[in-house]
């Protein structure tokens, strides 16, 4: 049973802070982490791998730095990585993320499954799985928390609904997406990091050239949404201590909850109050 | 060629494990006393034990900063499951891999990689500490063999060991050149272990004395070749000072953290407490020595990975990290304030066990007059 890995290298933070001039991400001194689905999405496949046997390949796409998260899975127990890396593939929306990746995995050789994180902290559009295997034309199943069971031909599957749980079949090969409740992700082996920084280590960088794609199809030209502006909502917040005997600093509040623009869950309240 | 920094990897993905496993249990670990073999385990399974060992012998292939790293960040966590691990690495492994046989290669050591095995490192005796020279537990020659009678003291592990690396006297005159280690199977016939004992701080670490009486074991468990078991020791003196600056840093860095954060919530007088300018002055303190330790330490594992003799360096990135932890802890517990007194609290348990770090691998007065020799006097 060969694997397909797709890992995103992310901040480790889940409270993205922008910079309020230019509306970019502040990444001064976040650290970049697996996201966290991903690792579970690892150990998915490395679980399968332990019992069935099979290759295990982490693909990425990202920045340089992206090669510590590949490293990372290699540390884990993943057999090779892919690093995708290109300032071509750079500002790609969810359109282009997903062709580039999905290019990708046609180049890395035989598989049986993708399975991906269900959603990454930082991007947060949990996309990325379904349409790569639209990409890839081949059956998915998002939202796993359990294999059941896996033979050469299919893989039976529950997915988490808001309710409960759906039990679902799939032919293979077939994309999973994953989600945290499924396992507890091993930590690395030190011995195993550091064969995967050595110069041997298994690890092939691809370019857009070396994935067969051309650069208006991939990054900022390739995709079909812009983004305009990036902003943080302000919440403003304005305390005001009021002061005096209780029953006049009651009617006081009552005043003011009536009074406040346009908050109708406010008037509500404070009209029930006066009841 | 993309390559990831080794040093940064494995310092972050140890650093998570430290977070994630060792730092929400290690207060109640401490509290209970119990040696944490389940988490040493798992530190094993990630393949620390053999950082030092180069890959094909069963090693992990890392080096000595790479040790130190780790180990920093493991102080960091509980001081006494990095103690063995630093040990499990080091002082009660060394020996058996450059001068063991294949069959305690296979039997003991590459389980030792996997912590399936415990070793220990018995120099120290009721009536030598310092002084190597008073070592008396002999090792006498016979026609199949040693045969081994003494008694070792603080022997770290000592309860649990499987296994232990003991320095001994061959040959009383000559002193020095005299001494030789022996490696001694734990089921030997004539090896007894005491209780443990009751220590102020890393607690769940097990210390003990072991006696020897007709102890025999064959002539190939002599580790090394006659006459050079200090040369050998002194082989390995410079990582085992720059090992201890590391726990130590890591210990600086519980206690400053801990120290920080609780200046920041706590209220006295209007305002947190770290407005006041003599907490600032604390931790301006504890920040400034944390530089310097690091410098002065990771300078020394740089030496030793390139092979360049630094026992000076590593000498005195021990005795001013060690210095410098201890300072942090204390200066922790009073800026807690009554709550660095209760046990309730992790600054109490970093003071005790900064303790820990001033003996092994020399007492401060052994150390600066060593300095104190090379700075000329
Ligand atoms: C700072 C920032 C700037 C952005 N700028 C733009 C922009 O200019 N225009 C725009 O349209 N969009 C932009 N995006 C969104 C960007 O397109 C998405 O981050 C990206 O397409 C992946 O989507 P996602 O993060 O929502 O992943 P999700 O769909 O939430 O991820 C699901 C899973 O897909 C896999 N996956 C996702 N990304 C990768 C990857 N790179 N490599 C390997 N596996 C992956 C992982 O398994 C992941 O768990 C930006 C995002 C960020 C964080
Ligand atoms: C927690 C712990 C774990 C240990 N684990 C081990 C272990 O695993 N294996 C092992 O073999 N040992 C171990 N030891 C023992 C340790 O190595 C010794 O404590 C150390 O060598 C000092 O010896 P001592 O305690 O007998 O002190 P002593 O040598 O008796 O010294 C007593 C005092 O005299 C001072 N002093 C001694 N000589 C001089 C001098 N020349 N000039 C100035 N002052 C001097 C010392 O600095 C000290 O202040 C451990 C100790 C502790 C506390």
């Amino acid at each position: 049973m060969d694997s397909i890995v797709l890992i995103k290298q992310v901040p480790d933070t889940t409270e993205v802070q922008l910079d309020p001039k230019t509306g970019n991400l502040i990444r001064e001194g976040l650290k970049s982490i697996i996201n966290p689905d991903d690792a579970h999405a690892l150990e998915a496949a490395l679980t399968l791998k332990d019992r069935f046997g099979g290759k295990v390949t982490a693909l990425s796409m990202g920045p340089m730095q992206a090669i510590d998260v590949i490293t990372e899975a290699l540390g884990m127990g993943a057999d090779a990585g892919v690093l995708l890396t290109d300032r071509a593939f750079a500002g790609a929306d969810t359109w282009a993320t997903s062709f580039t990746l999905a290019r990708a995995i046609q180049q890395v050789g035989s598989w049986d499954l993708v399975f991906c994180g269900r959603q990454a902290i930082d991007g947060d559009t949990a996309q990325i799985g379904p349409q790569v295997a639209d990409w890839l034309g081949i059956p998915q199943a998002a939202y796993v928390f359990a294999i059941e069971s896996v033979n050469p031909k299919h893989i039976t599957v529950k997915r988490r609904l808001e309710d409960g749980y759906e039990r679902l079949q799939c032919r293979l090969p077939a994309l999973i997406t994953v989600i945290g409740e499924m396992n507890t992700p091993r930590f690395p082996r030190v011995d195993r990091l550091l064969a995967g920084c050595r110069e041997k280590a298994p690890i092939r960088v691809f370019n857009a050239a070396d994935i067969g794609v051309k650069t208006r199809e991939v990054g900022l030209e390739g995709s079909l949404t812009h983004v305009i502006k990036t902003f943080a909502p302000k919440f403003k917040r304005e305390g005001k201590i009021l002061e005096g005997g209780k029953e006049s600093v009651v009617r006081e509040l009552i005043q003011r909850l009536k009074a406040s623009e346009g908050a109708t869950a406010c008037r509500a309240f404070a009209s029930a109050c006066e009841l | 060629m993309i390559r990831s920094n080794p040093e940064h990897l494995i310092r972050d993905s140890m650093a998570r494990f430290v977070d994630k496993e060792v730092i929400p249990q290690a207060q109640q670990i401490d509290a209970s006393g119990e040696f944490p073999m389940e988490l040493f385990r798992k530190v094993g399974e990630m393949g620390v034990f053999g950082i030092r060992y180069p890959r094909n012998k069963g090693g992990s292939g890392g080096n000595t900063t790479l040790y130190c790293i780790i180990h920093e960040e493991l102080a960091r966590g509980l001081m006494s499951l990095a103690a063995v691990s630093a040990m499990q690495c080091l002082m009660g492994t060394n020996f058996l891999f450059h001068f063991g046989t294949q069959e305690m290669h296979e039997n003991f050591f590459l389980p030792a990689m996997k912590g399936e095995k415990i070793p220990c490192f018995c120099l120290t005796e009721p009536e030598a500490g310092s002084d190597l020279g008073a070592v008396t537990t002999l090792a006498q020659r016979t026609k199949d063999g040693f045969v081994i009678n003494g008694m070792k003291t603080w022997v770290t592990n000592g309860p649990i060991a499987d296994f232990y690396t003991v320095l001994c006297q061959t040959d009383p005159a000559k002193k020095l050149r005299g001494l030789n280690f022996f490696f001694v199977p734990r089921e030997t016939p004539g090896v007894s272990v005491s209780q443990p004992f009751e220590t102020l701080g890393t607690r769940t670490t097990r210390m003990s004395e072991v006696a020897f009486t007709n102890v025999h074991i064959p002539f190939e468990f002599m580790l090394g070749r006659e006459g050079e078991g200090v040369s050998n020791l002194m082989s390995i003196l410079s990582e085992i000072r720059a090992m201890t600056a590391a726990l130590a840093i890591g210990l600086l860095r519980a206690s400053m953290a801990d120290a920080i954060q609780y200046a920041k919530e706590r209220m006295a007088f209007g305002r947190p407490i770290g407005r006041y300018q003599l907490i600032q002055a604390k931790i301006a303190n504890m920040a400034t020595e944390l530089e310097a330790a690091r410098l002065l330490t990771y300078r020394a594992t740089k030496m030793i990975d390139d092979k360049t003799p630094c026992l000076k360096e590593a000498t005195m990135a021990k005795y001013f990290a060690t210095e410098a932890a201890c300072k942090a802890a204390d200066e922790a517990t009073r800026i807690f304030g009554a709550y660095g007194y209760s046990m309730e609290y992790t600054v109490q348990r970093y003071y005790r066990d900064s303790r820990f770090l001033l003996y092994g691998g020399g007492t401060h007065e052994v150390l600066q007059t060593n300095i104190a020799r090379w700075a000329g006097l």
